[in-house]
């Protein structure tokens, strides 16, 4: 019984699958680095737009110079740099994004940073746009850049003392248990004042006899039609 | 920074207020006036945060030298596009630094997201950049379909250009509008908007929703196009030209409008690519980069046309190069409109997505720069991590670059023709 059955969707509206795995055709620059940074090159892999690999975060700025300055690669452009978590028994990462008119792929170098000890030697001497980059990671992950001369928080206020992204920061509804708890009072219930919302006056509406658009139940014991119907 | 020539030193208002502030007071019979803790500091104190400084660089802004000033523009400044505050260093009226504060909008927009799952993303990536909410969806969607292994059937992918570029087409008729107006030209303002509302009507009947539309999903739109769309679209493309052209005859040859954009804040393309300044700005100084040509995504490599660039690299040029881009987006929709193809708009991918682990970046050309999301996933049905790169919030670091040695009424000229919105900037 072929027609009872429910069509088949056409092949377009399945969607292809895309490969993931499929290498670009970036294979000159897979060469290039392997060449130029073969030392300290570490778990190489590309997919349909992206060529990645994995640095020591100590050695950043070195390998991000040879990538900018060597003529046959000329990454010259920082797309992005941010900050991963990988949680607390792992590590961070610092991941660049780099661009360049000679390959036609966007380089990730993802710099490993100890979670210790999360520091890393600043990239501002090679981007000047790299700060704003780096204070935000700082600001939200807690990484200290090492010679960035603006390395303050940019988004939360000065004396805030959590980073918000990290995988062990919960969100503000139990933040204060959080091992990372912070200094904004709004995050601590237990500072919370909350004697003005239990001794306020109950809201209600004049008696039923008194208004004109009363509805045809009565309100019972002060009990509001709202009041009724919210979930007990 | 900037030395003043002592030669051409204009009257010091602090010297001159000092000098009132004693005559008053001795009429008054008061002793003078000292800088103590907690009394009335003085002018030369206002605006100095009361901790010691955290980096060189604050101290640096935070330490006056004889005859200068902090003056707070913002955060409630009509002209800063949003909430942010610029504490502008001045020495009469000659800006000596520039450092601004940001954060007042700050949402939280990537930790919500890592909370969210992939389809609800997309929804919390809206109010990001307020003005080029179609573009705020795009890269995320792209992202999620490589995670995810889909692709988006073709009608889909033309619908998301269109939108996309009338998107952007609002988008630079704003900044047209705004930058007259941080200059105290009214008038261009009201037709930028009437120009907007044309096309945010136009979103609106094909999305559902005014002003921040959620129309992207992950493999597709979410609605095809209607009637309504397309007889709206035909009328709005009928008149579009005219009212440009209207608008850019009212500033471009304005002479106020000329002497206060020309010449002013010139950044020169290797600034330009130092300091992280994408898209109209970095093509406004010489460069030819634009993402829908370097790395082609969605249709763009179907479509044809040039990365138009400036060569001044001022201000004059910046706002030059948005009514350039704005006509090549009207021929962009032309060429999308004869192209689109018949067929579904969404492919079938179930509500809760469990991408296999991996990483996924994805880059578009937004109508402020370089638009990127780096996004993590776990296996788990939400990404493990969600990074937005917002093209405002990087080329804000231009302007303590420019200011410098120029006149405090120009600094918000100068912040307008960059086109930053606020709401990206703090994600």
């Amino acid at each position: 019984m072929a027609h009872l059955r429910r069509p088949r969707p056409a092949t377009h509206a399945l969607g292809r699958r895309r490969a993931l795995s499929t290498p670009v055709a970036a294979g000159a620059l897979v060469r290039t680095l392997t060449e130029r940074l073969g030392y300290n090159l570490g778990n190489l892999w590309t997919d349909e737009d992206t060529v990645e690999f994995t640095v020591d975060g100590a050695r950043n700025v070195e390998v991000l110079t040879t990538l900018r300055d060597d003529p046959d690669l000329e990454f010259f452009m920082l797309a992005d740099a941010a900050a991963v978590d990988y949680g607390t028994d792992a590590h961070f990462e610092v991941v660049y994004h780099l661009f360049s008119w000679k390959h036609p792929a966007w380089l990730r170098v993802r710099a490993r940073v100890d979670r210790a000890n999360p520091r890393v030697p600043t990239v501002t001497g090679l981007w000047e746009g790299a700060m704003f980059h780096e204070r935000e990671m700082f600001d939200m992950m807690g990484i200290i850049f090492d010679g960035n001369r603006d390395l303050r928080r940019i988004y939360m206020s000065p004396d805030y003392r959590s980073f918000p992204q990290r995988r062990d920061f919960v969100l503000p509804d139990d933040a204060a248990d959080s091992p990372a708890a912070g200094v904004n009072p709004l995050e601590r219930p237990e500072t919370w004042d909350l004697t003005r919302f239990n001794e306020a006056p109950a809201v209600t509406f004049p008696p039923s006899s008194e208004r004109d658009d009363a509805p045809a139940e009565g309100v019972e014991g002060g009990e509001t039609l709202a009041d009724k119907s919210r979930p007990r | 920074m900037t030395k003043i020539d002592p030669e051409t030193r204009i009257p010091d208002p602090i010297e001159l207020d000092r000098l009132e502030e004693a005559r008053l007071r001795g009429a008054a019979g008061l002793v003078p006036a000292r800088a103590t803790g907690g009394e009335y500091a003085g002018f030369d104190q206002v605006g100095i945060p009361d901790r010691p400084p955290q980096t060189d660089r604050e101290r640096e802004v935070y330490s006056l030298e004889e005859g200068e000033m902090l003056v707070n523009m913002g955060p409630q400044h009509p002209s800063t596009h949003g909430v942010m505050r610029l504490v502008v260093k001045v020495r009469g009226e000659i800006v000596v630094d520039v450092d601004p504060v940001l954060g007042y909008l700050h949402r939280g927009i990537e930790k919500l997201c890592e909370n969210a799952t992939y389809t609800t993303v997309l929804t919390y990536v809206d109010p990001m950049d307020y003005l080029s909410t179609m573009h705020n969806e795009h890269a995320p969607a792209i992202a999620f379909e490589k995670l995810y292994g889909v692709e988006p059937p073709k009608r889909a992918e033309y619908i998301r250009a269109l939108v996309v570029e009338l998107n952007r087409i609002f988008s630079h008729g704003l900044m047209m509008g705004f930058l007259a107006l941080d200059m105290g030209g009214i008038t261009p303002i009201l037709y930028a908007f009437i120009n907007r509302d044309e096309i945010v009507d136009l979103l609106s009947s094909i999305s559902g929703q005014r002003m921040l539309f959620n129309f992207f999903r992950v493999g597709g739109v979410n609605f095809d196009t209607n009637d309504e769309f397309l007889s709206r679209l035909g009328t709005w493309r009928g008149n579009v030209l005219k009212n440009i052209e209207m608008n850019e005859r009212m500033i471009t040859d304005n002479e106020i409008f000329r002497a206060r954009t020309m010449n002013m804040g010139t950044l020169t393309g290797r600034d330009a690519i130092a300091l992280g300044v994408t898209g109209p700005n970095l093509r406004a100084s010489g460069v030819p980069f634009d993402v829908r040509k370097a790395h082609p995504y969605s249709i763009y490599n179907e479509l044809e046309f040039d990365v138009i660039t400036q060569e001044a690299g001022d201000s004059y040029a910046r706002y030059l190069q948005r009514i350039a881009e704005i006509k090549q987006s009207i021929h962009l929709i032309d060429q999308i409109i004869d192209k689109m193809p018949h067929g579904p708009v969404q492919a079938q991918v179930p509500g809760i997505i469990r991408p296999r682990p991996g990483r996924a970046y994805a880059a578009i050309e937004s109508p402020r720069g370089l638009y990127s999301v780096y996004s993590i996933s776990d296996g788990g049905p939400n990404p493990y991590r969600f990074r937005m790169r917002d093209p405002s919030f990087i080329s804000l670091q231009a302007i303590p670059k420019l200011m410098p040695g120029r006149l405090v009424a120009d600094t918000m000229a100068v912040m307008a023709s960059f086109d930053p919105v606020m709401g990206g900037v703090d994600k």
